[in-house]
């Protein structure tokens, strides 16, 4: 176990910079997930801790000790890889053993971490198999299993379940985040899937263009995206964002956007007439068929069973909006939209930086 | 629903009364260019051969000849030792050509000269170069130490390894090009993935290159000896079979005998060569079904 430190780091690739000085640590034990649209650097900087690729400036430190110039083999971290990389010429028993025998490790505490590391993961009828014998799902517990055995001070995962059908990486995200509870190791995950991201980690570092956006706990980035890009880019679906102008009056706020007043907090930075965007999250907004709420159009209605997605037309606009349970709303219905100011988000029309 | 439209003529019933379906008369058709080729150019001049080779006697008087048996224990070495050094050879370039700096990819495209240009200019050239009296080499040999170089080319076993050298030199491209494509095949994260268990560059060549490329390699060499036994530049061009006919291998042996009207024994020296090179085809195609 350990904690890791990332400051200052840069990468470029030629003339083109990639990263833009990233700073941010990593406590010990702490399950850490990168996550971002492709081509944001996440990868990137996890292979750079991994030792992979050379670090064009900046420091990462694991356990305090500056780990730039060191050799992969001489980090103590063990990765997980997109897709897998497990030896195909090597049975699961020699692919999980491989970095002991290479260290010259003990035969007895080989066959034991193996056998330990099988038991958790339920490989032990599969130990013999060569990796080309097993499915999707079984390939990624050996990887897992591999990186076990080592007893690593921290754990890298690269989009580990990305090669894996919806509901297998639904059951593999349960594995890997049981795993981490029981062993408690230091873990860095990548990912470009902000469910992923959401349910597993302690901390989510959203990054975008090379920088990072945002830190925060899963909800704090949910209940407090500190910009636009956050805002959209973690939930599912994704926030309604409507152009609009932040009005204030009476002690009052509220924001004008397709011709309608929609309800906001009182934002201290904020100041009549400032060009913002207004955000709401799906779940956030009500509907109801009659009443005072912004009136709407329905152009869809998807109905999932537990849940009803509406997407829904305002002023040339389109709205979607997640009801739990059913309804009876159908296409080119008009109905009413409730929106409390607490669930509002404002930011600023050219910063994008969310108004406190 | 879609439908499948059946022909009358697909029938077994109209099979066996009409003969062949127009689909089998098509079949047939769209064959017989290619059956013809294959028996005027194929099946003739090989039989034909055979034929002409048919008399016992034409073998007793090629194994008499004490050339066929140099020739024979040549052309093994030929085979075991140039191929073996060429495919040694091609592997490590080939891992070395995989590195993506700039100065090796330029020096990849001189290194294909060898194989891109023709084959009798170049092996003359080499002739040339190793001519004991005006040849660069022995020129060089003489101004710098004021002696003469050897007499290159008249050392049979000196001789028989510049035909060597030169097949290596012709070939080697070729090969190490093949091997990189199979190396280039490897996944990229199974050495990453080494790097971080902690393995070295011989351990990685061990455990991660080897076994991928172990079936790729042992095909290639058995192409190249079966290729290897048919070179008959590498050896004519340079030496001629001499001196005194003692670097023949069974490729060039065939047209000394039809120098010397032989042409029975020319067939026969081919026909022995048959059965080191049938099994090597046999084998190779072999692995090649799997």
């Amino acid at each position: 176990m350990a904690s890791v430190s990332f400051k200052n780091i840069e990468k470029s690739f030629g003339a083109t910079k990639i990263i833009h000085g990233i700073s941010f640590d990593i406590s010990d034990g702490e399950f850490v997930v990168l996550v971002g649209p492709s081509g944001c650097g996440k990868s990137t900087l996890l292979r750079m801790l991994a030792g992979l690729e050379p670090i064009s400036g900046g420091v990462i430190t694991i356990d305090d000790k500056v780990i730039n110039d060191l050799d992969s083999k001489d980090r103590d971290i063990a990765m997980v890889f997109q897709s897998y990389a497990l030896y195909p010429h090597m049975t699961v028993r020699d692919n999980m053993a491989f970095s002991l025998k290479l260290r010259k490790a003990d035969a007895e505490l080989t066959n034991t971490r193996v056998a330990n590391a099988a038991r958790i993961l339920n490989l032990d009828p599969l130990l013999d198999r060569f990796p080309r014998e097993l499915s999707g799902g079984q390939r990624q517990r050996v990887a897992m299993g591999r990186a076990i055995v080592r007893d690593p001070k921290v754990f890298l995962f690269d989009e580990p379940l990305s090669n894996l059908d919806a509901k297998l990486r639904v059951a593999m995200r349960a594995e890997i985040k049981a795993l981490h509870q029981r062993l408690k190791t230091t873990t860095v995950y990548v990912t470009h899937d902000q469910i992923e991201a959401m349910t597993m980690a302690d901390r989510i570092v959203v990054m975008h263009d090379g920088i990072v956006e945002q830190i925060g706990t899963p909800l704090e980035l949910f209940d407090h995206p500190g910009n636009l890009f956050v805002a959209q880019f973690i939930g599912s679906p994704s926030m309604n964002v409507l152009k609009g102008t932040l009005r204030q009056a009476d002690g009052r706020e509220w924001v004008e956007a397709l011709g309608q007043q929609w309800p906001s907090l009182t934002h201290a930075q904020a100041r009549d007439g400032q060009s913002v965007h207004y955000g709401v999250r799906p779940t956030d907004i009500t509907v109801s068929a009659s009443g005072n709420g912004i009136p709407a159009k329905v152009i869809v209605v998807e109905p999932t069973g537990a849940e009803t997605e509406l997407l829904l037309e305002v002023g040339g606009a389109q709205l979607v909006v997640v009801m739990h349970g059913r309804t009876a709303v159908q296409p080119d219905d008009v109905v009413h939209l409730e929106i409390t100011a607490e669930k509002s988000h404002v930011f600023d029309g050219t910063t994008e930086k969310r108004l406190d | 629903m879609s439908a499948v439209a059946i022909q009358a003529g697909d029938t077994p019933a109209a099979r066996k009364s009409g003969g062949m379906t127009s689909w089998e008369k098509w079949g047939l058709i769209l064959v017989i260019p290619y059956l013809l080729i294959f028996v005027v150019f194929v099946i003739y001049p090989v039989g034909y051969g055979l034929w002409l080779a048919r008399h016992p006697e034409s073998y007793t008087k090629l194994f008499a000849d004490p050339i066929f048996f140099r020739t024979l224990v040549n052309t093994l070495i030929f085979v075991v030792v140039a191929v073996n050094v060429k495919m040694v050879v091609a592997l490590f370039l080939s891992g070395f050509f995989l590195h993506t700096r700039w100065w090796i990819k330029a020096l990849s495209l001189v290194f294909i000269l060898p194989w891109a240009v023709p084959s009798i200019p170049t092996i003359l050239s080499m002739r040339f170069m190793l001519n004991p009296e005006w040849g660069v080499i022995n020129s060089a040999i003489f101004k710098l130490t004021g002696m003469d170089g050897p007499n290159w080319l008249n050392d049979p076993t000196l001789a028989l390894s510049f035909s060597m050298l030169a097949h290596i030199w012709k070939s080697l491209p070729f090969w190490t090009l093949i091997l990189l494509a199979g190396r280039m095949a490897i996944p990229g994260e199974q050495y990453e993935a080494a790097s971080v268990d902690g393995a070295s560059n011989w351990q990685k060549f061990c455990f991660i290159t080897w076994p991928s490329m172990r079936s790729l390699f042992l095909t290639s060499t058995i192409l190249s000896m079966i290729w290897t036994l048919g070179d008959f530049n590498s050896v004519y061009l340079l030496t001629g079979g001499g001196p005194a006919d003692l670097t023949h291998v069974l490729a060039t042996l065939g047209i000394r005998y039809l120098r010397l009207d032989q042409v029975d024994l020319s067939l026969a020296s081919i026909v022995v060569a048959l059965p080191l090179i049938l099994p090597l085809v046999y084998f190779m195609m072999k692995r090649l079904s799997k």
